[in-house]
């Protein structure tokens, strides 16, 4: 639905902290649908753990939080603004089994309460039939 | 009608981190209990989820007491029982 090209034009995150890698269901305000592919070649695996490559928690919540402002700015509705900026207020988060190479990361959020400037949102992370973490976000946004 | 000021009390208490008997009626939740307005937006949200009400967002501001968030939960539920 969204390749990287247009993910790259939303986010205001750029190379090398995109954390998503196509967007497949997008209902602008109200859901997404996001896939981030986990390569060995990822930054992160050189420290953490060395012999043991497992993703970080707080990169999981990333990608959630970067799915959730292509959620709220989508093209459609006119709203895409990467000169914005975000704030991550704060977190609810449970991790319930743990991502490495080769795993396909599939992020979905939907709105809790949104309003002008800030949100909180419901988010679930999954690999295969398997939940890795949900729980809850909020953050502010300042238009840029 | 539920027990409002108890239960909205106590998701206060849980959100700010605080004792629920420091949430008294009149305490100042900015100035006294050290909530910001994520908070605010979390308590807001909060009461919808438990009351399925939908609170409009200039009622934030009006999120500075216990006294005046029951208040305004109140306000909801009898328009959504009316």
């Amino acid at each position: 639905m969204l390749n990287i090209e247009e993910i790259q034009k939303i986010l205001p995150q750029k190379f090398p902290f995109l954390m998503l890698d196509r967007v497949l269901e997008l209902e602008p305000g109200k859901k997404i649908i996001a896939l981030k592919n986990i390569s060995i070649n990822e930054g992160f695996f050189g420290g953490h753990f060395p012999g043991m490559p497992v993703m970080p928690g707080v990169l999981i919540i990333e990608a959630m939080a970067q799915a959730a402002i292509i959620m709220l700015c989508s093209p459609k509705e006119g709203l895409a603004d990467s000169k914005a900026a975000y704030y991550l207020a704060s977190v609810k988060m449970r991790f319930s089994h743990p991502l490495t190479a080769g795993d396909q990361l599939k992020i979905e959020v939907e709105p809790i309460k949104i309003i002008s400037g800030a949100g909180l949102v419901k988010a679930k992370a999954s690999a295969g039939d398997k939940e890795v973490a949900s729980g809850e976000l909020s953050f502010s946004r300042k238009n840029g | 009608m539920p027990d409002l000021e108890n239960e909205i009390r106590n998701m206060i208490a849980e959100i700010v981190e605080k004792d629920p008997s420091q949430v008294t009626l009149d305490a100042k939740f900015f100035e006294e209990l050290g909530m910001d307005s994520m908070m605010a937006l979390e308590i807001m949200a909060g009461m919808e989820k438990k009351y399925k009400i939908t609170i409009p967002e200039e009622k934030l501001t009006k999120l500075t007491t216990l006294r005046e968030t029951v208040a305004v939960a109140r306000e909801y539920l009898e328009k959504n029982n009316a």
